[in-house]
């Protein structure tokens, strides 16, 4: 089944020119909205269900004046916006949420068929319980760890699912995986993807907005949120509580009214001299850019401003709260400044939200992000501390404003752990036969738990769900398709599933 | 379902029948004659054996409906081609290899066919069984030169196309013919020619990627022949920046890139070799065939920096000791090389065929992995270049010979002094302080305690494997079975082998010695039970002769008398300087300190003429790869690392005289055999694919939108045969990118005006027929080196190492931060950035800059706030306006006017009108110059070619 001429005619310019765009939709976009029109071209199954009638790939019309402008879904869903919180370096998901009451009866002994196993830095020690002890936690009783008390308090709101898996056992790599679905570098990120299909409801803010951990990049650094081979306009806006979108302020030695004035010229200088090309879209779409700007510079700061968050607020997301270690209660601090402004972003209407916890540049294999492979406990007590309270108050703030009605949360992490200790250390070593992750809000089960680990937790054993197959869920839940949204680059339609995932029909509401 | 033995018996009938038949009706896809020697039995008549059983169980999922897994089962030639996984449903070695037998038998669900219950009986197994093993190994052959589909365009020869004739008035320019003929079919014709400065503008930013010299684009204002232009576009050809903007289209093509990429990231710092060599090949203008082979095989051809190509890309160095990590890693190595060598060459996206047949294309999985077994030699890493010596470079040896030689005799003259001073220096001086033992020895002294103070060493913090003290009695008194106690300043910590209490437990060597936490200093104190008369002492570095660092150089010995007070009793005073036996250096001491700065000085000089003479002779080390000859190359079912199946020998992909070399074939020779493949002036995909990036980086879209894939999946051609045309003229002149750039660019086609009008909007708004220029924005480094150059700061040096933009924290793992205020060492045009995969430029990547993760041929050109906010409040443009405010003043003078002149001429390319005038001097006056032309450098007219 091949496309006519006609439907492909994105595939060189994605950015479709403004006037090809106006033809394509004409006036009677406001009045009948762009989905007509697209079902009209064959880009959109008529039925609300995820029509199996097409095959064909969904390529969105983008206006290059306002690439950013809201698009329709591919069938209607709860969750208009996506939270990610992305914890990097491989968080354990066995001392955290997935109770394996056998590593007690087995501690200290040989994982059976486990003989000259070899994992990324080689051999295994033995079976080790986690420090931490598990506990039943709300009306459903889910056992969560004490490590993470805060989060296990809302277990009755979570879905969990159990039984990831990912495709590597490295962490760039496996960061890759979970933020673009495939293990090399230069995919596009998920968030990309997303504002690629859907644009978004606000133009004061950047569709997707990226808060890195205080402590800096996560391991596969800016790929996370990277735009891969999408156009530039889909990459994640890189800033955080502490650190403000680059280049937001007019330079330190230009005085404001200067600044404007110089922006009031060029704009009428511009204006002025689009009378040569009356009507070139990328022309007129540049001119936006510059009046969006302005937009930002306002709108930015003011959304990061948190002075004006009660006291009440902070306290909860635990901003300066006390602690026994001050740079941990620094850090912790830091994170949860991050959690407010990403409340507050989401609350903006911002699409797309990936906020990090864990940064590889201040310090790998566990010490600022949860890599523990040899001091787990030490490192992890800290990682806990910074990570649960502000995350779980984040999660609360949303819910009790309301938020979570059309916002999607999704907890996760590249990959798992080991059951056992590496050998001659007390940590555990990369693990990505099976790991674990949460979602809650918009269109999700809760509580539910899916699929599961063997007893032991070394490989998901029931209902497997892939990294495709996580993506494929979070896409639908957000109403797209995730075999048909595509871009077409370098002879493949290319898809955040590349050819792989099945939606995870058990966890939607 | 049930199967009744009546159906059963009718397909038995069928097959018999079949085995029968006498005469077969030839036809692929029901019927294939194997020779006409073979006895009818032997005929494979595929329609009356097996097309029974698949019509029952098979073709609903795999027949002319549907065809899942890509696999087809109502002909032959689907049987004999396999589904996408790329296995033969034939027997490859045996019966039992049959993937199709393995299938039907298979008792594990998800694998066995047909899915759920519909499993065949093993009655109907054992007759395809039959059927496979007796046509089975003809069928096989069969299938083998099977012709694959091969009707797509671009796999036809390429024509030589008849110029259309044409009425338009115009100066018969080819291209136009070929243009207005397309045009002229929807009622459409070319534009109106732009004026000349937009034209100059437009050459200029094509050609050189930044502005020419503004006398340049005068003269051709000025100059009304009709020549003029095309003296113009020569000029523009003949200057170094076209290599260094073309050079970087291709760059983009070759996923080029300063660093490893992946989670470690490092960076390469030697790969710009290939960088140079790119921009090289098009200034020279390097016939095409010669540059495709030599990127291919330049190791063959004498040019080594050319196979910087096949490396270019990302590799991971993170390496585990779990194998299946390292085995995925070499296939995404290898992967890169396949699927860079065929999209940029031949436009054909081999790499969808790793883990199945291509779904598009006319590959197999088989082909991919023959291409695979061609690179499986080649490794990522650096490599010796050792071209032959240019002329200058002899010239240059020759000079350097000579001036060694007269520094020697410089130095022979030094020598001599210095003997004769060291006759005459006195009484003869004590031995230097060694590493393997040292001792002093006093009159008898008698001490409670000996302290040992360093004042210096060799390097680092000074080691010491054994300190003994001897009494009078020879007994080593230091030794803590004596009773002695030990103190010291401190000691480095975290050493097993380096421990204080190792000083003085009698044993020597660096693994039982200690180590000071102090660099060139430190103190010990040996503590006696009892006051004890003491007579030598003796310490060494490593008494084992393995070590010669951390040696102390200059010491005081101290002894605490039975008061408590302390008194010096030996130093290093006298001895020579520590100098191994073997430094030249060495004579240098002898002689007073002004003339030792003198020798050292030449020492200096002659140390680097050598290091130039050796990097002249033994070459330098650059990022090309290196070379093994490789172990056989299999087929990985799904391209699983873990799924090896038959052996692949290195081949050509099934088209165009394909080659297969057997497996003994070296290494080089692979990729020479390719390379002469490729550029076979017949091979239908290498010329078309290179005129068309050409026209693409004219025009900003090809005549094939789909640069980088020509296959059935890409976007045909709008003008098929400009296209072939163009090919044609590029053979014949044998492959020069600039005959085919100067045939482009005189054409009016080119020079036509990117005005809009309704007419051709409504009927081509895409400009798919080229009825006006396209306005398109400039690339990131076009944007980066005009601002540059219309600042007057733009640093012209060509090549060599490039500069950073980002500031590099070097760890295990690298990381990358922007530089806070990038100085004049990084005005230089931005090809010479230092690319670092995953780390944008602060500033320009936003503007659709590719890292090299990805091939790109086609970058997409976006239009965002954060392009604006970077552009319009970075202090790069901001020290660049001022730098361009002071231009202005000096070259325009004094009056406002011209200045507002000069700035419109340099960054907009043209004279600004009244209007533009007056607004213009309004913010002048207000804000200044700088505001001014900070403005100048965001505005549309700047920043889009038109």
């Amino acid at each position: 089944m091949r496309e006519t001429t006609e439907q492909r005619k994105n595939i060189r310019h994605p950015l479709l020119d403004r006037r090809r765009f106006l033809s394509c939709s004409g006036s009677i976009m406001a009045s009948m909205g762009l989905s007509h029109l697209l079902q009209a071209d064959g880009h959109l199954a008529s039925s609300s269900k995820p029509s199996t009638l097409s095959t064909q790939p969904i390529r969105p019309i983008i206006d290059p004046a306002h690439p950013h402008a809201a698009r329709p879904v591919h069938f209607p869903a709860k969750a208009q916006q996506i939270l990610m919180i992305f914890c990097s370096g491989a968080v354990s998901h066995l001392d955290t949420f997935d109770y394996k009451p056998a590593l007690w009866r087995h501690h200290g002994k040989p994982m059976p068929g486990a003989d000259g196993l070899i994992t990324f830095q080689g051999e295994q020690g033995n079976l080790a319980r986690s420090p931490w002890a598990f506990r039943a936690r709300g009306q459903s009783g889910k056992q969560t760890s004490d490590l993470l008390p805060h989060l296990g308090s809302l277990v009755d709101d979570l879905c969990f699912i159990h039984s990831l898996t990912s495709e590597t056992n490295t962490h760039g790599p496996g960061e890759n995986f979970m933020c673009t679905g495939f293990t090399l570098d230069g995919f596009p990120s998920i968030g990309a993807w997303t504002t690629y299909a859907l644009g978004s409801e606000v133009d004061s803010l950047p569709a997707y907005v990226a808060i890195p951990d205080p402590r800096g990049a996560p391991q596969s650094s800016v790929n996370c949120w990277g735009p891969g081979f999408l156009p530039a306009a889909f990459q994640g806006t890189d800033f955080n509580a502490n650190q403000p979108v680059r280049n937001l302020r007019p330079p330190a030695d230009v005085a404001a009214t200067s600044d404007r004035r110089t922006r009031d010229y060029l704009n009428h200088l511009n204006r002025y001299q689009l009378k040569t090309h009356p009507g070139d879209s990328e022309l007129a779409a540049r001119i936006s850019s510059y009046e969006l700007a302005a937009r930002m510079q306002l709108s930015v700061p003011a959304v990061s401003d948190l002075s004006g968050e009660p006291r009440h607020i902070l306290q909860t997301y635990g901003v300066d709260s006390p602690g026994t270690d001050t740079s941990t209660t620094n850090l912790k601090s830091a994170y949860a400044r991050n959690c407010i402004l990403a409340r507050r972003l989401i609350e903006q209407g911002v699409r797309f939200v990936q906020l990090f916890n864990g940064a590889y540049q201040t310090g790998g294999e566990g010490v600022s992000n949860w890599d523990g492979h040899k001091t787990l406990e030490k490192q992890y007590q800290v990682h806990g501390q910074i990570m649960d309270q502000p995350t779980a108050a984040l999660i609360q703030d949303l819910r009790q404003r309301g938020l979570l009605d059309h916002t999607l949360v999704v907890w996760c992490t590249e990959f798992g752990r080991m059951p056992t200790f590496q050998k001659g250390a007390s940590g555990r070593d990369h693990n990505p036969r099976g790991f674990t992750a949460f979602l809650t809000g918009a269109g999700v089960q809760a509580p539910f738990s899916y699929g599961a680990t063997d007893p032991f937790g070394y490989q998901a054993v029931e209902n497997i769900a892939t990294t495709h197959d996580f993506h494929a869920t979070l896409l639908h839940l957000m109403g797209l398709d995730h075999e048909r949204l595509s871009f077409y680059h370098n002879g493949i339609e290319r898809r955040l599933t590349n050819v792989h995932g099945n939606v995870i029909g058990d966890i939607l509401l | 379902m049930k199967k009744t033995n009546l159906s059963m018996e009718h397909r038995n009938n069928s097959w018999i029948r079949g085995l029968l038949r006498t005469v077969c009706v030839v036809a692929l896809s029901s019927c294939m004659v194997v020779g006409a020697q073979d006895s009818p039995q032997d005929t494979l008549d595929f329609q009356r054996q097996l097309a029974p059983i698949f019509r029952d169980y098979c073709i609903a999922c795999h027949g002319p409906e549907k065809q899942k897994s890509g696999l087809r089962l109502d002909t032959l030639e689907g049987l004999l081609r396999g589904g996408e996984s790329g296995e033969s449903l034939l027997p490859s070695h045996g019966i039992e290899s049959s993937h199709l037998l393995q299938r039907l038998r298979s008792t594990e669900d998800g694998f066995r066919m047909p899915p759920e219950d519909r499993s065949l009986d093993e009655a109907e197994i054992s007759l395809i069984e039959r059927w496979l093993s007796i046509h089975g190994k003809q069928a096989t052959q069969v299938a083998a030169d099977l012709e694959r589909s091969f009707d797509h365009w671009a796999f036809q020869p390429i024509k030589r196309p008849e110029i259309p004739h044409q009425t338009s008035g115009l100066d018969n320019h080819a291209i136009d013919s070929f243009i207005l003929q397309e045009l002229g079919k929807k009622g459409l014709t070319l534009s109106p020619e732009a004026d000349k400065q937009t034209l100059a503008r437009r050459l200029s930013l094509i050609i050189l990627g930044m502005p020419a010299p503004l006398e340049w684009v005068n003269d051709y204002l000025l100059d009304d022949r009709p020549e003029a232009w095309e003296k113009l576009v020569d000029r523009l050809l003949a200057s170094p920046q076209f290599g260094e903007t073309w050079g970087r289209h291709w760059l983009d093509i070759a996923r080029y890139a300063d660093s490893n990429g992946f989670e470690t990231n490092r960076e390469r710092k030697t790969a710009w070799p290939y960088r140079d060599y790119v921009i090289d090949a098009f200034n020279q203008d390097k016939p095409y065939a010669d540059f495709v082979a030599e990127q291919l095989a330049g190791d063959s051809l004498g040019r080594h920096q050319a196979t910087g190509f096949l490396v270019a890309g990302p590799n991971d160095i993170v390496k585990s000791p779990d194998i299946s990590l390292t085995l995925a890693q070499r296939q995404n190595e290898l992967d890169d090389m396949v699927h860079t060598t065929s999209t940029a060459f031949m436009g054909l996206t081999m790499g969808c065929a790793r883990c199945h047949n291509h779904k598009f294309d006319p590959i197999l999985q088989s082909e991919y992995f023959g291409m695979q077994a061609i690179f499986a030699g080649v490794q990522h890493g650096e490599r010796s270049i050792k071209d032959a010596l240019s002329p200058e470079q002899t010239q240059h040896l020759k000079e350097i010979e000579l001036n060694l030689i007269s520094l020697e005799r410089e130095m022979a003259a030094w020598r001599r002094k210095s003997r004769q001073m060291g006759e005459e220096s006195g009484p003869a001086r004590r031995a230097p302080v060694s590493p393997r033992y040292n001792e002093e020895s006093f009159a008898p002294t008698s001490a409670r305690a000996l302290r040992f103070t360093i004042l210096a060493s060799s390097n680092a913090e000074p080691c010491i494997d054994e300190l003994e003290i001897f009494d009078s009695h020879g007994t080593n008194i230091a030794l803590a079975s004596e009773g002695t106690t030990l103190r010291a300043s401190g000691s480095l910590t975290g050493y097993e082998i380096h421990q204080l209490k190792h000083l003085n437990d009698g044993q020597y060597g660096n693994h039982r010695s200690w180590i000071a936490n102090t660099v060139g200093s430190g103190w010990l104190e040996l503590h006696f039970n009892k006051p004890k008369s003491l007579e030598k002492v003796v310490w060494s570095r490593d008494r084992n002769a393995q070590y010669e660092d951390r040696v102390v150089t200059d010491y005081i010995i101290e002894v605490m008398d039975e008061q408590g007070a302390w008194q010096a009793i030996a130093d290093a005073s006298g001895r020579e300087p520590l100098v191994s036996s073997s430094d030249p250096k060495a004579f240098v001491h002898h002689l007073p300190p002004s003339d030792q700065s003198v020798v050292l000085t030449l020492f200096r000089q002659k140390e680097s003429l050598e290091a130039e003479r050796r990097s002249i002779n033994q070459g330098t080390k650059a990022w090309l790869g290196f070379f093994e000859q490789p172990e056989p190359t299999y087929r990985l079912y799904r391209g699983d690392p873990s799924a090896k199946r038959e052996i692949v020998q290195p081949a050509s992909p099934g088209f165009h005289a394909p080659f297969t070399l057997d497996n003994e074939t070296p290494e080089k020779e692979r990729r020479l055999q390719l390379a002469k493949w490729i550029t076979d002036p017949d091979h239908p995909l290498t010329a078309r694919v290179m005129v068309n990036r050409i026209w693409h980086h004219v025009f900003g879209s090809g005549l094939v939108a789909t640069p980088s894939d020509f296959g059935r999946n890409g976007l045909a051609p709008t003008h098929p045969a400009l296209l072939d045309w163009l090919a044609q003229t590029f053979i014949q002149h044998h492959g020069s990118t600039k005959s085919i750039l100067r045939l482009i660019l005189t054409s009016r086609t080119f020079r036509q005006s990117s005005q809009p009008d309704d007419k051709g909007l409504d009927a081509d708004a895409g400009n798919r027929l080229l009825w006006r220029f396209r306005p398109r924005r400039l690339s990131a480094e076009a944007i980066r080196d005009s601002i540059l150059w219309c600042a007057g700061n733009m640093q012209e040096a060509m090549g060599g190492p490039g500069f950073y933009l980002l500031d590099v924290q070097s760890e295990n793992v690298m990381h990358y931060f922007p530089k806070e205020n990038p100085g004049p060492d990084t005005f230089r045009r931005m090809v010479y950035m230092n690319r670092i995969r995953q780390e944008q430029d602060a500033i320009f990547g936003a503007f659709d800059c590719p890292d090299g993760n990805q091939v790109m041929p086609d970058r997409p050109e976006s239009t965002t706030p954060i392009q604006a906010l970077n552009l319009f409040n970075n202090p790069f443009t901001v020290v660049q306006a001022a730098s361009l405010s002071e231009r202005l003043k000096k070259e325009a003078g004094a009056e406002v006017e011209d200045q507002i002149n000069l700035a419109f001429l340099l960054v907009q390319g043209r004279t600004p009108d009244a209007y533009e005038q007056t607004i213009s001097l309004q913010l002048v006056q207000k804000d200044g110059l700088a505001a001014f032309c900070r403005a100048l450098f965001n505005s549309n007219r700047f920043l889009f070619l038109l």
